[in-house]
């Protein structure tokens, strides 16, 4: 045995220790327990009896919290395209070595450091019918407000705007750095052949980004299944349960109702669905794009 | 490697006196408190007579209590109202604080969880007798014989009222408004009010504010004499009158004499620029809109009253509730015990401020005391004391239950659900929670 | 860089787009200032007040007059520092002991590692929450700062790029008879800074703005953090109706992350382009 350091023995075990042992102790021994506590009738100040799955087929029963889970899929639906579409485009435009440019996209990732809950005070006064710049705007011009926080077709609209808005800066960054990866010489072939620029982008620069938009879309589907802060601070789920999330429906089980055990089947549930929701995204992408390579 | 180390280790020791605080000799009190955030306004206020408001007032009081009390220190923890799930992650993580403002009608749900300690040991220290109180505001907080909190007041649901508008809609008498006896004549009134003010009869806060809608469905079901709850862990809705109810309420927000979209601080505002006839919220806002009533140019100088919800159907009965402090299990010492003796004096003794704000004292002798009657509309709301209900004490989670019940008739006030979807909704989400509680 | 796109202008269509976009990102941020700038009792029933002036800047007076925020920014300071400290500290120790050295359960303990990339901060923060009970741990800067060290995230992120450093450089250095730690410490770490500002910047900003489990683990009031607080002020807003000062306290409370921004935009926008590229 020569003398490299990556001679095998115990003490390159040293290095990844007080690592693993957060891992163990602060993610997988809770991970385990939460398991245990969902087959349990258990309520957040102790106690606790093994009731097999009582609490999951109680979720499924529970309108409240399929309608949660709607609500949840919903908004998914509703920020993850757009907010990609949204990004891309800007990402397009900003492509550039201008001053300009710069100073755009410094514009579009400025939300992205603010905090959900300053995101929220923000949007509030922007769409409340009656204090927000929206309802002053409407009434200026003599029109009737759109009720977003407070008619059950707008509210989760209000919900997704926000969070577009709030989260543009991310994946508008991660295009860009993609578009980046794009060797001059592909456009320089598809200027020869007089691609025009709608060509160019579907036959080049799309091709080219698909990696980016796959991380792009796993990335977003997995944030937000995962929507708290905007219905809790929003909307408080409301009204009549029209906002409230998943995560929103574990919180007010466990801390409002006391239902640990019952708060906790939910969430793992919810951590099941995005298991399943993103590996499939996964295979499903990864397949297409071996297809795509066999061509 | 090991300076990196050594800086983060001595950032997170050097962190955890933080959360210690060790303040020398002085015993130190953690309170918690809802009433909101007003430091920037009355950080350093200890006149309790100059301020006003819930707010103002807990905030001058508590003020006051550490300026003549140097070897106490109460710090306070102003939660989002009503506090009760941050309490809760509180208890569980076994760090509560030592005083904690609490509705009477979630005393039972802690006590009986063994979470709270009987205050009859600091009453004696404090040299208060139970029968101080009114009889109102001791059976709230009496759980098995036992007191779980210090009453602070009795609070209600009421009608504020704009007087220059009523006026102008011709609904004025004897420079008193005229108020309905029955549905039927709430809804002309309001018709009357509306066109003649162009402006809503009613400003109802139907957005995010559980508590409005539960409110009103409980007083009048109350005066209905019906029976919301058959057994301590049954609730029921769907009945004649609780339809009755609904789709009154339904029906006058359907015709345009009412606002709709608003929540808490917009109604507030609503009533406070004069754009509105009635809001109906609590006893809390009277000191408010007492003081905007006594200042020249604002929209409601001198044109603000202030009556119990009127009577629609059946009796003249209103829900009310009340606050208390309540001190939560956990190990002190015995100046801290002392200490809490103390502020509980104190409170007492600072009854009257505290009914100031417009909640109904909790001690007798300030409900008779000339003082509290020479406020400004107490006599109107004072049949509030006779006239008032809680919830059966022996239901739990009235908290909860006050959200479910009001975000489901919220929303049939609000004509996104049907009075009988809504009601079947709420009573099975209720019922729900209730099969679930320990028996 | 692609060479078509940059060098050509925008078309006035496009421009016209930007800018319109712009607006919508800038109006609520510009509105919310306007808000902060208003006296309380002028936004009352009518918040339009805030589009003309007068204009005052009383509300920061209030908050500079002695208000909590200062104290949960210097919490968020201290939480987001320590976890960024601490987990560039674990990560790179632990990329550097996967990545470089062979120990026994190497692979198996890496699996073991990345499989908890899929493991959803939801899944496991209420026996979190349980178990730091046990400890006594809420409350406290560790308490705020320990659920952030134990993400796989870093780990794997360190791990792949110290493999990409070739390996050449651990034999030489072995060969002058440097320890494993030296190996690390004055080789390997010096090369790893871009990944290392990469990891940094991510876990600052997203400690920073965490906020469901300092919500459930920072009850006390000056043991909250920014987030936490702004919470508790925005749902207090009903019973305190000062919407100025509301807005004020937002607009100071992200000052200094918009600082951080504006100084560090460089390197932030590396540290983005820094995940997408691997």
């Amino acid at each position: 045995m020569r003398g490299g350091a990556d001679r095998r023995d115990w003490s390159g075990l040293l290095f990844v220790l007080p690592f693993l042992t957060a891992y163990l102790i602060i993610l997988i021994y809770p991970l385990l327990s939460g398991m245990a506590l969902s087959f349990q009738r258990v309520d957040l100040f102790g106690g606790g009896r093994f009731v097999g799955f009582d609490n999951y087929a109680r979720l499924f029963a529970d309108e409240t919290f399929v309608r949660s889970v709607l609500n949840t899929f919903a908004l998914a639906l509703m920020i993850v395209p757009l907010l990609t579409v949204i990004a891309l485009s800007l990402a397009l435009a900003l492509n550039r070595a201008t001053r300009g440019a710069a100073v755009f996209r410094g514009v579009f990732f400025s939300s992205s450091v603010l905090s959900v809950t300053i995101v929220t005070l923000i949007w509030r006064f922007v769409l409340a019918p009656d204090a927000g710049l929206l309802g002053e705007t409407a009434q200026a011009i003599g029109a009737e407000p759109i009720p977003f926080l407070s008619h059950p077709t707008w509210s989760l609209w209000a919900l997704a705007i926000t969070t577009i808005w709030w989260s543009v800066g991310l994946p508008m960054m991660l295009f860009l750095a993609g578009l980046q990866q794009i060797p001059g010489d592909v456009y320089e072939a598809a200027a020869l052949d007089r691609a025009s620029r709608w060509t160019t982008f579907w036959r080049v620069t799309l091709p080219a980004l698909r990696r980016t938009l796959v991380l792009v879309v796993m990335l977003q589907t997995a944030a937000q299944l995962q929507i708290f802060g905007q219905a809790q601070l929003l909307t408080g789920g409301g009204p009549g349960g029209s906002t409230r999330t998943m995560v929103l429906f574990i919180f007010e089980s466990a801390f409002a109702r006391w239902e640990l055990g019952y708060a906790t089947a939910a969430a793992e549930i919810l951590f099941l669905l995005i298991v399943l929701i993103t590996l499939t995204q996964y295979v499903t992408t990864m397949r297409a794009s071996e297809g795509e390579d066999g061509r | 490697m090991r300076r990196f180390f050594l800086v983060a280790a001595m950032l997170l020791a050097g962190s955890c006196s933080g959360a210690g605080g060790g303040g020398g000799d002085r015993a130190e009190i953690y309170l918690q408190r809802f009433f909101g955030e007003c430091g920037a306004e009355y950080g350093s206020a200890t006149d309790v007579s100059k301020v006003e408001g819930e707010c103002g007032i807990i905030t001058a009081m508590i003020n006051k209590f550490n300026a003549s009390n140097p070897d106490v220190h109460v710090s306070s923890n102003v939660v989002a109202w009503p506090g009760y799930p941050q309490l809760s992650a509180q208890m569980a993580a076994k760090d509560p604080p030592d005083l904690v403002t609490m509705h009477t009608g979630v005393i039972s749900d802690y006590a009986a969880e063994g979470l709270l300690e009987p205050i009859e040991p600091y009453l004696a220290e404090a040299g208060l007798a139970p029968s101080a109180l009114t009889e109102a505001s001791r059976s709230a907080v009496t759980i098995g014989g036992k007191l779980f909190g210090l009453p602070f007041d009795t609070h209600g649901g009421l009608f504020h009222v704009n007087t220059k508008l009523f006026a102008q809609a011709g609904l004025m008498k004897d420079g008193k408004p005229v108020l309905p006896t029955s549905p039927e004549e709430m809804l002309a009134q309001a018709r009357q009010f509306t066109e003649r003010t162009g402006k809503p009869y009613l400003i109802q806060s139907l957005v995010g504010d559980n508590a409005y809608a539960a409110r009103n469905v409980y007083t009048y079901l109350l005066a209905q004499n019906a029976v919301l709850f058959p057994s301590p862990r049954r609730i029921r809705l769907q009945t004649p009158e609780a339809e009755r109810i609904v789709d009154f309420f339904r029906g006058i927000t359907a015709s345009g004499v009412s606002t709709r979209n608003q929540d808490t601080p917009a109604a507030i505002g609503s009533f406070m620029s004069g754009e509105g006839g009635i809001y109906p919220t609590g006893t809390w806002m009277i000191g408010q809109f007492e003081a905007e009533a006594n200042t020249p140019g604002r929209p409601l100088y001198q044109s603000y009253t202030v009556y119990p919800y009127p009577r629609l159907w059946g009796q003249d009965v209103s829900y009310v509730s009340g606050h208390a402090w309540v001190v939560p299990k956990r190990e002190r010492s015995p100046e801290q015990r002392r200490a809490i003796a103390r502020f509980f004096r104190f409170i007492a003794d600072h009854n009257f401020d505290w009914a100031r704000t417009g909640h109904l004292p909790a001690f007798q002798a300030v409900v008779e005391s000339p003082a509290f009657k020479a406020l400004p509309h107490r006599t109107n709301i004072a049949p509030v004391a006779t006239t008032g209900r809680p919830l059966p004490g022996g239901v739990q989670r009235q908290n909860a239950i006050e959200g479910l019940v009001g975000e489901e008739v919220a929303a049939a006030f609000n004509g996104q659900k049907s009075t009988r979807q809504a009601l079947a909704d709420a009573e099975r989400r209720v019922n729900e929670l209730l099969a679930q509680t320990e028996a | 860089m692609a060479a078509e796109a940059s060098r050509s202008r925008w078309s006035p269509l496009t421009l016209l787009a930007i800018l319109l976009a712009a607006a919508v990102m800038l109006a609520p941020l510009i509105w919310t200032l306007l808000l902060s700038l208003k006296e309380n009792e002028a936004l009352i029933g009518n918040s339009g007040a805030a589009l003309s002036p007068p204009y005052t800047l009383e509300n920061y007076r209030s908050i500079l007059q002695g208000n909590q925020v200062f104290r949960w920014l210097v919490n968020s300071i201290i939480v987001s520092g320590g976890t960024t400290i601490g987990v560039l500290a674990l990560c790179s120790l632990a990329g550097f002991g996967f990545a470089r050295l062979d120990f026994p359960f190497r692979r198996t303990l890496f699996i073991f590692v990345l499989l908890g990339l899929a493991i959803p901060e939801q899944a496991v923060i209420l026996p979190q929450h349980q178990l730091f009970a046990d400890l006594r741990l809420h409350n406290s800067y560790p308490g705020l700062i320990l659920p952030g060290l134990a993400g796989p995230f870093g780990v794997f992120f360190m791990t792949q790029y110290m493999r990409a450093i070739p390996k050449e450089l651990d034999e030489a250095a072995m060969l002058d008879g440097a320890s494993r730690f030296t190996l690390f410490w004055k080789v390997l770490l010096p090369l790893t800074m871009p990944a290392q500002a990469t990891l940094g910047v991510f876990t600052f900003l997203a400690s920073w703005n965490a906020y469901w489990w300092p919500l459930i683990s920072a009850t006390r009031s000056d043991m909250y953090t920014l987030t936490v607080g702004l919470a508790a002020a925005q749902m207090n807003y009903a019973q305190t109706s000062g919407l100025g000062f509301l807005m004020a306290q937002a607009v100071f409370a992200s000052i200094p992350i918009f600082i951080v921004y504006v100084l560090f935009q460089k390197q932030i926008v590396r540290a983005m382009a820094g995940t997408a590229v691997r």
